[in-house]
């Protein structure tokens, strides 16, 4: 399946789309090895408050090839819309120190200055966030906040942004997108407004995607759209994508290689393949036993993770799961080594399953 | 849907001027002193003063004498001074113009002012147009406007001779001569006016910036700050300034009072006070209507405003 | 397809990215409370008790011949006004007059207010509809207007002076008290409350009106400092306290035509009327971004 999703196919562009916009320039033709795109080395952040310091991310390590996903899973509070922002250059300079290194195309991100940085944003990196009615100002026409980004990288005429903004909708499948422009964003349902957001993400034909959550706001059926409408669009622009989610499901389907989250840490990190092959972190196997299947009788009740996801500013020694852990043992208050296995993989847990 | 939120505000109104006006002449009518001895003075002999009472309708029950007035101001006929004789409806016409330019005058310089700095000082918080627009506010809102009048008289009327320190010069003499005559008083307004518009826009820019999701999504499209700032903070901040501005007009109002009668300026609010003084009932009872009736539809269009520009309560969401 | 691993140790080159986050001292954070807070106390203490700890002069006791002293006079040190009196005097004792008309409308506002805004908006219906629109109307009116009016046709002294100004206090209050209810009403432990089938006047007692009285309270320090202000609009106007009482806006009323050559007139008693008010308004803030923040 990953290797489906990482095949390019040159041909897609005119398969997929089928309005005709060059948003991924030379970089859709095939041949050259796929670049790493994105990469993070001990990435930390930590917010300073009034009365504590909140480590929030802890040396979180990734790399994203161009046409590759990864996925960020973990629960509310993990770190893992912290990594998304972080990466982006988008904390508050005031309270969030941001150590570690972000490579964009083997150039340090962390140390352009803001007007470096904004050159990069929605240019090269670009980010989809989890719910786009608050995401959208609610007071501008659509159309005018996704040519905003046009115009923030290029010149551009107004009429040509026009041009582009409807051709842009087309391609994230926005019936009628000439009079959708002139819209406002509760005049749109929930898929149609988180189309909108992918269409002022893809506006400057970006290499990397961060999805924070794209689905979690839409229902279902939705969401199975939005999810197919952005591997399609990966793969004809070749994109670099990092999904940041707290559904397994999801992961299994749309990635090629998974980090677990968990307390500001990375817990457990491999191949989707792999991962879901051989779980080694207990935590990795209960949020996979928290998702309903079809395999497992419906009387059956799910299995749920007990307890809470800890504070952050008063985290337990050692392992951070382990209160909530089913195989926790005395050596468990020990911080558990991040080990890596000879394939690549890497897991923190003193008892791998 | 705008339409049924339009027509139900429209219909509060009515009830609100009515209540408005029978309030004032409750308690123009109800407070002690009465008008026929005002006329006639405390000494005069009872007999006149009855007979006074009688011809001016005074012995009616209050309804009725309500009744009465209202059916004469709805045809515009708000009675005669008691002092001068003079049409109250006459007197107004001539005094509202000279306020209403000086409101105007007042409201553009206090946002001239308020939105570059508010938009300066939510761009750079804790710096220095920051600081400075807080303590100028701070002075705004604490010194007093008829002290404030008196100083700016002192310093620049007295001292510089830049301009005239009281009385006013009529459009028809001259636009120069007219704005140099209303510029004092104008300023006067306009500080206080200036110190709550600044600090409330600043106030709401900062929340936005802080807290909305859509001013990170404009970050994470590349655009930049100062463009955040106005495109999409501060014009979504004008919504909120539209409320302040009908929340604040009956303090701009009552400023208008005081500074009237600093500057001299032929005015409602001199004429108001002029009245007070005289107990001319009628003419007091003709601008506090006027002047309430003035506040309650500045605040119903600001209200209708809103609606009209905000797209949120146009398209019936929120 | 081979993703780019790394070593979990990783080099030293990764310099850190040195922070500079400065934690910001306990005292100094509660200080936009204790400076006006502790102003206001001083100007309280000194208009009531520095009369006579500092022997001064009676507001009225001066004579024709110091008229119009200038500040840091022998005797006066903050000078006279038009007809000899010490204006250190006059400003103390006027403003005991300012605070008991600040502090007696804000609490009839308080009170009145407080009471029918709760009230109001606990019970809903027809009642409340009634109170809202009646205040409403009130609060129509230009507040310094109302109370100008008020204020010549009950006759001008203090207790007029009050009973004036709270034609607007309580309308005001009782607008923010019904807000607050209307929004504690919805929150879980009220309706929790309710549910359990408590006493409506206990559910009132015990849940509503004590978490309605800290936003009043903020909101109390800046009526005063309104009310402080009409007052000597009032008495400028010279409707207000009457004349040979002292009172910071008629004594200001009193220097207007001596401005340029005797400018201690005006003056002293603006420097007390905006310290107070600017210390009010401050805490006022203070207090409220503390609450707002919890």
């Amino acid at each position: 399946m990953s290797d489906q999703l990482s095949s390019r196919t040159t041909d897609s562009t005119a398969a997929v789309n089928p309005v005709q916009v060059d948003l991924a320039g030379d970089r859709t033709s095939s041949g050259a090895p796929s670049p790493t795109l994105l990469e993070v080395r001990d990435l930390r952040v930590n917010f300073h408050l009034q009365r504590s310091i909140v480590p929030a991310v802890q040396g979180m390590t990734f790399s994203v090839n161009a046409g590759q996903t990864i996925g960020i899973i973990g629960e509310s509070g993990s770190g893992k819309s912290v990594t998304a922002r972080a990466i982006m250059g988008l904390l508050p300079k005031k309270t969030a120190e941001v150590l570690g290194s972000v490579r964009f195309e083997g150039k340090e991100l962390l140390d352009l200055s803001d007007r470096e940085m904004r050159q990069h944003r929605g240019k090269n990196i670009v980010l989809v966030f989890q719910d786009p009615m608050r995401s959208l100002n609610p007071t501008m026409r659509i159309g005018t906040q996704i040519a905003e980004a046009l115009h923030s990288h290029q010149k551009i005429t107004r009429a040509d942004a026009h041009k582009r903004v409807v051709e842009l909708l087309q391609m994230v499948r926005i019936p009628s997108a000439e009079q959708r422009f002139h819209e406002y964003p509760h005049q749109l349902s929930g898929g149609m407004r988180q189309r909108v957001m992918i269409a002022m993400a893809l506006s400057c034909g970006p290499k990397v995607m961060i999805a924070d959550e794209p689905t979690t706001a839409l229902d279902v059926t939705t969401q199975a759209q939005i999810m197919e409408l952005l591997r399609e669009l990966q793969r004809e622009l070749n994109m670099a994508v990092v999904l940041i989610s707290h559904d397994m499901g999801l992961a299994a389907m749309y990635t090629d290689e998974v980090a677990v989250m968990y307390a500001g840490r990375v817990v457990e990190q491999a191949t989707t393949k792999r991962l879901f092959k051989h779980v080694r972190m207990p935590y990795t196997r209960a949020l996979l036993d928290s998702i309903p299947s079809l395999d497992h009788p419906s009387l059956e009740p799910l299995s749920v993770i007990k307890g809470r996801p800890p504070d952050l500013s008063a985290l337990p020694p050692g392992c951070p799961f382990s209160p909530r852990c089913h195989f926790a043992q005395h050596k468990c208050e020990e911080s558990p080594i991040l080990e890596t296995t000879e394939d690549g993989d890497r897991f923190a847990c003193w008892f791998p399953l | 849907m705008t339409l049924s939120i339009i027509g139900r505000r429209f219909l509060q109104f009515v009830p609100v001027v009515l209540g408005v006006t029978f309030i004032t002449f409750l308690l123009l009518n109800l407070l002690p002193g009465d008008t026929a001895e005002a006329i006639l003075g405390t000494n005069a002999n009872p007999v006149s003063i009855a007979l006074l009472r009688k011809q001016l309708g005074l012995n009616q029950p209050l309804l009725v004498r309500y009744w009465h007035w209202l059916e004469h101001a709805l045809t515009g006929n708000l009675g005669s001074s008691l002092i001068t004789q003079q049409q109250v409806g006459t007197v107004l016409s001539q005094r509202v113009p000279v306020t209403l330019e000086l409101l105007i005058l007042a409201f553009l310089i206090a946002l001239v002012l308020a939105i570059p700095v508010a938009v300066l000082a939510a761009r750079k918080p804790k710096g220095i147009i920051d600081r400075l627009g807080a303590t100028t506010a701070m002075f705004g809102l604490a010194i007093p406007n008829f002290v404030l009048g008196l100083v700016l008289i002192l310093l620049f009327a007295q001292h510089f001779h830049f301009f005239p320190a009281t009385g006013y010069s009529a459009l028809g003499s001259g636009l120069g001569p007219n704005l140099r005559s209303l510029f004092l008083p104008a300023l006067t307004i306009s500080f206080a006016l200036f110190a709550a518009y600044s600090r409330m826009l600043r106030a709401d820019m900062m929340q936005q910036l802080a807290q909305e999701e859509y001013v990170i999504t404009a970050r994470a499209k590349g655009v930049s700050e100062p463009r955040i700032l106005i495109r999409h903070v501060f014009r979504n901040s004008l919504f909120s300034l539209i409320t302040i501005v009908g929340v604040n007009f009956g303090t701009l109002i009552g400023a208008t009072v005081i500074v009237e009668s600093i500057f001299a300026l032929p005015g409602i609010g001199s004429l108001l006070v002029s009245s007070v003084y005289n107990r001319d009932v009628t003419v007091t009872q003709g601008v506090v209507v006027i002047l309430a009736v003035v506040t309650v539809t500045v605040n119903l269009i600001t209200d209708l405003l809103y609606l009209v520009l905000d797209p949120r309560v146009r398209y019936g969401t929120v | 397809m081979a993703l780019s691993r790394y070593p979990t140790v990783l080099p030293p080159m990764l310099a850190e990215r040195v922070s500079n986050f400065r934690q910001t001292a306990q005292w100094r954070r509660s200080l936009d409370i204790w400076v006006p807070a502790g102003i206001l106390i001083l100007l309280v203490l000194a208009c009531f008790f520095g009369p006579f700890i500092f022997g001064l002069p009676g507001p009225n006791a001066g004579s024709l011949l110091d008229a119009r002293l200038p500040l840091f006079s022998a005797g006066h040190i903050f000078g006279t006004d038009a007809i000899g009196n010490d204006l250190l005097s006059r400003a103390l004792y006027g403003g005991q007059i300012s605070i008991e008309v600040g502090l007696g409308s804000m609490l009839i506002g308080f009170v009145v207010g407080g009471s029918l805004g709760v009230i109001g908006g606990y019970r809903g219906g027809i009642l409340d509809i009634v109170i809202m629109r009646l205040l409403d109307m009130f609060l129509a009116f230009p507040s310094i207007i109302l109370a100008f009016v008020v204020a010549t046709f009950l006759g001008a002294n203090e207790i007029n002076v009050i009973f004036a100004i709270s034609f607007f206090t309580v309308p005001a209050f009782a607008r923010l008290a019904r807000a607050t209810t209307l929004q504690l009403r919805e929150r879980g432990f009220v309706i929790a409350t309710r549910l359990l089938g408590a006493r409506e006047r206990d559910v009132l007692i015990r849940h509503v009106v004590p978490n309605v009285i800290p936003s009043l309270m903020t909101y109390g320090l800046l009526t005063v400092a309104i009310a402080m202000f009409i007052e000597a609009a009032l008495s400028f106007l010279g409707l207000g306290i009457p004349a040979p009482q002292p009172s910071w806006g008629s004594t200001i009323a009193s220097g207007q035509q001596y401005l340029s050559n005797a400018p201690a007139i005006v003056l002293v008693p603006s420097v007390f009327l905006f310290t107070a008010v600017a210390s009010l308004n401050s805490l006022g803030n203070a207090l409220r971004t503390r609450i707002e923040s919890q």
